[in-house]
């Protein structure tokens, strides 16, 4: 599919198109565009206002407790501050991110060399039961989550490991979503390369280690990315495989604090919520692109 | 592929008698079996974790759904196909636990889903031919920074019944969480708005794949903006659609934190997930047999309904 697709555009933008786009670009002034950047910023301002009713709230001042205001009176940081002086035994706020951040890093890198290495195999080498494995693979995209959550729980359970960083990354690196990824990749790098570096005397290693590692470095830290995101933002599994506050991660320590009871406490609410998203916001900020594109070929791929 | 050929040349045919050709291949098989292992090495990490983190609990769980299971006390009897029996009657408690929260998790599939595709859809079209597109990208996908305990927490606060910005803002008293339909109205607003920028991107990079000199063409034959999006860029989004129907009907099935922060799956059990009918008979009931059960059925669930709709596109294209 994604074959036939971008062969097809690359004859069309040919010469034809590029000579007749400066009257297409008269025609873009016409009022039925400004027509559709209208309903686009009625669109875009919707989707714009539940973030500024947050930020004025996590940033409303102590007197000021949540009045369903847009525009507050004045700004302040009490509700941070408020936030770090919970008792660190039961809210330990800090510790969550920490925590997020810690155990999203070391699966995306995990899951990133897992992927990386599993994908060179089976796109590049060539061994028996290769397409067995590559069934494999795909099969393993078939099972849901929410079917091995709780048979993976009693396991944890039975190796001692519940309510461990171990609990918390391990069960991650086993998402072959990241081999397909990989794999359409390698498959597309030319095989002379591959064939020159083994007349040099590459091993298999080198050859993953020195020219598919690096060329597909760009798209591995798009995957890394991804699992970063996955797993910071996951609830369900941190939820039931950890049990103390020290170890929980942000989005869990943000259900305990909104069912517990802070739960009207709005102001601190979303002053929680402001905070649990800054890395999220970092790497969206820094690797939008690099995210969009990585969406894109994803969804586009299938 | 052509690796092996050039790092193992092999026995060439025809070279010497059979006694030599024997000898070339059995020492070539040797090293045959010595390069697949080497090539096994770099599947290994990949199938360490898929055979201890989905492998074994597919099958301990499979083992788990047949007897009933404690995770207090542990195994208490083979029960055969009794949890899943009880879950198919819809009778009794489990049965109308079972069949009441998969048709609450359907209402919100249902309701999601479209919304979850037309809307991308659109949004990528107009998009595509309007100026400043990093400017839209940015607001439509924005949200998607925001863990679903993260946005349920802010959506409980815009639509609580007292203080919450949406009453104050159109001075209304609306029980926007704890009345129906509004419940559900809301678990879907906050689920669209925080997610629907990931289909935005996918859908975007369809309509960018669509040729422009197709798009010109059914402008010249004088097809309005409408006619061309159902006509011209629709059909050229199939592929992309599809995926994006699954995936959102997938994660719509999973409806889990909404529930549990926004409505506590009230008012009474009305917006009750199977996710967390699986999560108490689980964790609160600790009745591991049924809720595993559960989660297998609710697995067999998926995955025909993603088969069908994927035959559904393949035989309309």
């Amino acid at each position: 599919m994604a074959t036939d697709l971008s062969t097809a555009p690359a004859r069309d933008e040919g010469s034809p198109a590029r000579v007749a786009s400066p009257t297409i670009h008269r025609r873009r002034l016409r009022p039925s565009k400004v027509a559709l950047v209208g309903s686009l910023a009625v669109v875009g301002l919707v989707m714009l206002f539940p973030a500024l009713w947050v930020l004025t709230t996590a940033f409303a001042p102590r007197t000021e407790q949540a009045s369903g205001a847009i525009i507050p009176a004045a700004l302040s940081l009490y509700n941070f501050h408020f936030l770090f002086s919970l008792p660190a035994n039961e809210y330990p706020v800090l510790r969550w991110l920490e925590n997020s951040i810690g155990v999203s890093a070391v699966a995306a890198v995990a899951v990133a060399t897992i992927d990386s290495l599993a994908a060179f195999a089976l796109a590049r080498l060539n061994f028996r039961g290769q397409k067995v494995m590559f069934y494999i693979v795909i099969s393993s995209l078939m099972v849901p989550f929410i079917a091995i959550l709780l048979p993976l729980y009693l396991e944890f359970s039975k190796l001692g490991l519940l309510n461990t960083y171990g609990a918390l990354i391990l069960p991650y690196t086993s998402n072959a979503f990241g081999i397909f990824l990989l794999y359409q990749f390698f498959r597309a790098v030319p095989q002379e390369l591959q064939d020159a570096a083994v007349a040099d005397g590459a091993t298999r290693f080198d050859l993953w280690r020195k020219i598919f590692l690096p060329l597909s470095l760009s798209i591995t830290v798009t995957l890394a990315l991804l699992t970063f995101m996955n797993v910071y933002n996951d609830f369900f599994w941190p939820l039931v495989s950890t049990s103390s506050a020290s170890m929980r991660t942000i989005t869990v320590g943000i259900e305990l604090t909104t069912v517990g009871q802070y739960t009207t406490n709005y102001t601190a609410l979303m002053a929680l919520t402001v905070f649990s998203v800054i890395p999220m916001l970092l790497a969206f900020v820094f690797a939008q692109r690099r995210l969009v594109e990585g969406i894109s070929f994803a969804g586009i791929t299938g | 592929m052509s690796l092996l050929e050039q790092v193992g040349p092999g026995a060439a045919p025809g070279s010497g008698g059979p006694a030599v050709v024997a000898r070339v291949a059995r020492a070539s098989s040797r090293r045959r079996l010595r390069q697949d292992l080497a090539s096994y090495l770099f599947l290994s990490p990949y199938l360490l974790a898929f055979l201890v983190f989905t492998v074994v609990p597919v099958g301990f769980g499979i083992y788990v759904s047949l007897h009933k299971w404690s995770e207090v006390s542990g195994d208490q009897g083979f029960v055969g196909l009794g949890n899943y029996a009880a879950l198919l009657s819809g009778k009794g408690y489990y049965g109308s636990e079972f069949f009441e929260s998969m048709a609450n998790t359907l209402i919100f599939v249902v309701i999601s889903v479209p919304f979850l595709w037309a809307i991308p859809t659109i949004l990528a079209y107009l998009v595509s031919r309007a100026p400043a597109k990093p400017l839209w990208r940015m607001l439509f996908f924005y949200p998607a920074v925001f863990s679903a305990t993260a946005f349920s927490t802010v959506w409980s606060y815009l639509l609580a019944t007292n203080g919450g910005s949406v009453n104050t803002l159109f001075h209304v008293n609306v029980q926007w969480l704890t009345s129906l339909p509004e419940a559900w109205i809301s678990l879907d607003v906050a689920t669209i708005w925080a997610t629907m920028g990931f289909n935005f991107i996918i859908m975007y990079a369809g309509v960018t794949q669509v040729p422009k000199s197709t798009m010109e063409a059914a402008e010249l034959d004088g097809a309005g903006a409408w006619a061309r999006l159902r006509r011209v860029v629709l059909p050229q989004l199939r592929p992309v659609s599809v995926v994006v129907v699954v995936i959102s009907t997938i994660a719509s099935f999973n409806l889990f934190a909404q529930s549990l922060i926004m409505t506590g799956g009230g008012p009474g059990t009305s917006t009750t997930t199977i996710s967390m009918a699986i999560y108490q008979e689980a964790f609160n009931s600790f009745n591991a047999g049924t809720a595993t059960a559960m989660a297998f059925l609710l697995a067999i669930v998926l995955a025909v309904i993603a088969l069908a709709q994927y035959r559904f596109a393949l035989r309309r294209s």
